[in-house]
């Protein structure tokens, strides 16, 4: 027995195994570090903070989180059954149109909404000016947790559209001609059979939502509504209470994983979809008329809230400042934006090819387990990573501080802490997910012969790694390496806490801008944003379209 | 003996029963044989042993005198020098023909690795088809592809898993001779997998019968299928 288990080791030891290893405990174990921390003894603040805003902390995080949940819900069930089953004006474009306001990040549309809104906004201006009406400024204040509802919903559904839509776009249509035949309405049909069997895709979709809003830090921040993740922002930077902020952080981390369990346990094991694509997906009915036109109203107004109107308002104030906010700094905030986007998105590419190549070759408890780990970053939100991120550097720096000196003798105690390697490695705990399941996927379709064919013919793993796998999956990693590169680029909470002194991207600076009351030079910056991001959402939709999932 | 398997056991991780119980055979130098079985009756799993994509609970396994496998030691797959033909032939989509059969020649240079890819592209007839992408070609003559890339190394065994169930019904008797052809010419000991027992008695030298991951009979395959005590059993893959 032992001299299998010897041999055991000897077969499991090597570069895949000991890498992914490593990698996976660079991820895990600073998170579980501030678990520990909670047992210091608590700063002079912490009761303060228990006493009088703990409560209104959970408060607005749960208000938020329930009504921006209910909205997405209502709205992007209701729009997916719309172009899944009916066919109406315009019913093509908004399969994939209803997607585009997940370009818009929220707080982009949040400082977007509050200048059109505001006193001086073309709204009001427009009424004053030529109407002659002045309204009641508490009716055009945006700035509320109403009002953050109302931005997140808009930007936020379209998580809830794409998953249900795919799900029915799949689902068997004999299930609701059934239910036509056996005389049920339209209406029926929708509550009494397609809801109940997208149950599961709804929840999928929802907790995307509900991780979103939790994460949620520049919208909230700019309308001053006392999140969890503002208040870790503000524990630590206007108390410098780094222990309190620590706490906070794990309060919000059991929340979420308490909803990934939620997730799972409430979905139990119903999968989203059939596993064989033989089923007749549903042939859309014609609307006329005027149910014709009120779907694509409605379709129209929800597209319209979430994308449309802050774009062209963010075109218009594009126009007005170009001048002056297209410099050789904007440039810069351009470079920047690129170049941690690009070395943070190679990096990523790289640890997940290698922790997914590991885990598709040894199938068992532990890959598993790595799998869990690699991707439970994009569910915890950016303010906490921030703090475990610091934390862990911090004592990183602690450590090397005596190889600081033998390299430089005048060296200071903290050099990892204030370069941008750490928000280097913030961006990865938090985006490798995205990259890991993008690459997964890819290794996924190819399947293992290929890789079983060439180590037959006397290819070792890595050598088939570059000659084979790479060229067969190189389209899952292009893909993976642009979703990362754009989810840094729209990325503020970490790259706001975590950026070396002075140092901006263009999220950084267009939200410096609103905050400062100069939304319009904002504009440029988040119109870069948001294209890139649109165009990414294009291209992936037409893909997934091609492959007809 | 050539090949020599002792005492092989082997279990899935998730799986309740062993796929492979107490396995022995010997096999003689250009022995072909052909491991039958139903599916599920672990007849894959044992090739895949051999092969050394699994590894064994316990066991021995030994070819040419080389120990791939007992409890001290494991050879990768890549190092035990066995030629695979693969169920779905498994023909890198991105490589040519030519670049198919390369991949495995090592230690060679280019001008030699051009000529014994002439010389298996010869032995399977289909040396005007070396510039074509697998995808460009036909499901006969992409086995005969994975054939020729499974020759060229000159491998100490050959393992070939269900041959013929991707081919289309007419043509089975066609590839099946051909593939008895090539296998003489290139006198090769071969392992085969099948569930089809005209295959076995068309191409085996002798046929190895496996039932729940246990071997209940091994002879010559015509005298074997011919006996009672297998109708008795009614194996349904018959």
């Amino acid at each position: 027995m032992k001299l299998i288990k010897t041999r055991l080791l000897k077969t499991n030891l090597n570069m895949w195994s000991i890498l992914s290893l490593v990698f996976v405990l660079l991820i895990i174990l600073p998170m579980l570090n501030i678990f520990l921390n909670i047992f210091n003894e608590t700063s002079e603040y912490w009761p303060h903070i228990k006493e009088y805003l703990l409560f209104n902390y959970i408060i607005s995080t749960f208000t938020l989180v329930t009504f921006s949940g209910l909205f997405t819900v209502i709205i992007g069930t209701s729009l997916a059954w719309l172009v899944t089953a009916y066919k109406f004006p315009m019913s093509g474009f908004f399969k994939w149109g209803l997607i585009l306001p997940l370009a818009v990040p929220s707080y982009i549309a949040g400082f977007t909404y509050h200048g059109l809104l505001n006193y001086t906004g073309i709204i009001q201006a427009f009424l004053r000016n030529s109407l002659d009406i002045q309204v009641n400024q508490r009716y055009f204040n945006i700035m509320s947790t109403r009002g953050a509802v109302f931005i997140l919903t808009m930007v936020l559904y379209p998580y809830v559209f794409a998953i249900v839509r795919a799900f029915l776009t799949k689902q068997s249509a004999d299930l609701i001609e059934n239910a036509r035949v056996l005389g049920k309405s339209p209406l029926e049909v929708f509550f009494q059979v397609v809801l109940p069997i997208s149950r599961a895709a709804i929840i999928g979709g929802v907790s995307l939502v509900i991780l979103e809003v939790l994460n949620e830090f520049g919208l909230v921040s700019y309308f001053g509504i006392p999140t969890f993740s503002v208040a870790i922002f503000r524990t630590w930077f206007g108390l410098s209470d780094l222990d309190s902020a620590v706490r906070l952080a794990a309060i919000l981390m059991v929340m979420v994983l308490t909803i990934l369990l939620a997730e799972k346990v409430i979905r139990g094991r119903k999968r989203f979809s059939y596993s064989t694509s033989k089923v007749r997906p549903i042939s859309p009915t014609d609307l006329k008329g005027t149910k014709g036109h009120l779907a694509f109203g409605y379709c129209f107004a929800i597209f319209s809230f979430g994308f449309l109107i802050p774009t062209l308002q963010l075109i218009h104030w594009a126009f007005l400042t170009y001048q002056d906010v297209l410099n050789a700094n904007f440039l810069g905030y351009l470079f920047n934006s690129v170049k941690v986007a690009s070395i943070a998105s190679v990096i990523i590419v790289f640890i997940a090819l290698i922790i997914s190549n590991y885990c598709r070759i040894k199938e068992n408890f532990l890959t598993k387990v790595y799998t869990r780990i690699t991707i439970l970053g994009y569910s915890i939100p950016g303010a906490v990573i921030a703090v475990v991120v610091m934390i862990f550097f911090i004592s990183l720096d602690n450590r090397l501080y005596g190889v600081y000196q033998v390299i430089t003798p005048t060296s200071g105690r903290l050099v990892l802490t204030t370069s941008l390697a750490m928000l280097i490695f913030a961006y990865i705990v938090r985006f490798l997910g995205i990259g890991y399941n993008s690459i997964e996927s890819g290794f996924d379709k190819i399947g293992k012969s290929y890789f079983e064919a060439s180590r037959m013919l006397g290819m070792s793993v890595t050598k088939t790694f570059f000659k084979i796998d790479l060229a067969m999956i190189k389209t899952a990693i292009f893909s993976g390496f642009i979703l990362v590169f754009v989810d840094i680029l729209k990325e503020l909470p970490l790259t706001m806490i975590l950026r070396t002194f002075n140092f901006h991207t263009l999220a950084t600076k267009a939200y410096q801008y609103a905050n400062d009351e100069m939304i319009h030079e904002a504009a440029i910056a988040s119109l870069f944003i948001i294209f890139s991001s649109a165009i990414l959402i294009y291209f992936l939709n037409k893909n997934l379209v091609k492959e007809g999932r | 003996m050539y090949v020599n398997i002792k005492g092989l056991n082997f279990k899935y991780h998730n799986a309740k029963e062993q796929t492979i119980v107490d396995f022995n055979l010997e096999i003689q130098k250009g022995e072909v044989i052909s491991i039958f079985g139903q599916s599920g009756s672990g007849k894959s799993t044992a090739l895949r042993l051999l092969a050394g994509l699994e590894i064994p609970k316990s066991g021995l396994i030994e070819i040419d005198k080389r120990v791939m496998v007992d409890d001290k030691i494991f050879v990768q797959p890549e190092k035990r020098g066995l030629g695979m033909v693969f169920q779905d032939y498994a023909l890198f989509p991105h490589m040519t023909v030519e670049g198919n059969v390369k991949f495995g020649l090592k230690n060679m240079h280019n001008k030699e690795k051009e000529r014994r890819v002439e010389e298996v592209l010869e032995l399977v007839e289909l040396k005007d088809y070396k510039k074509r992408y697998p995808h460009e070609i036909s499901g006969g003559q992409q086995q005969r592809v994975a054939l020729a890339r499974a020759l060229a190394p000159k491998p100490l065994l050959l393992l070939l898993d269900e041959p013929f169930s991707n081919l289309d019904a007419d043509l089975h008797a066609k590839i099946r001779n051909d593939l008895k052809k090539i296998i003489a010419q290139a006198g090769i000991t071969s392992i085969f997998v099948t569930h089809n027992k005209e295959d076995s008695i068309a191409i085996a030298n002798r046929v190895v019968v496996l039932e729940k991951g246990i071997i209940i009979k091994t002879g010559n395959p015509t005298e074997i299928f011919m006996s009672s005590a297998i109708k008795k059993n009614k194996v349904k893959a018959l």
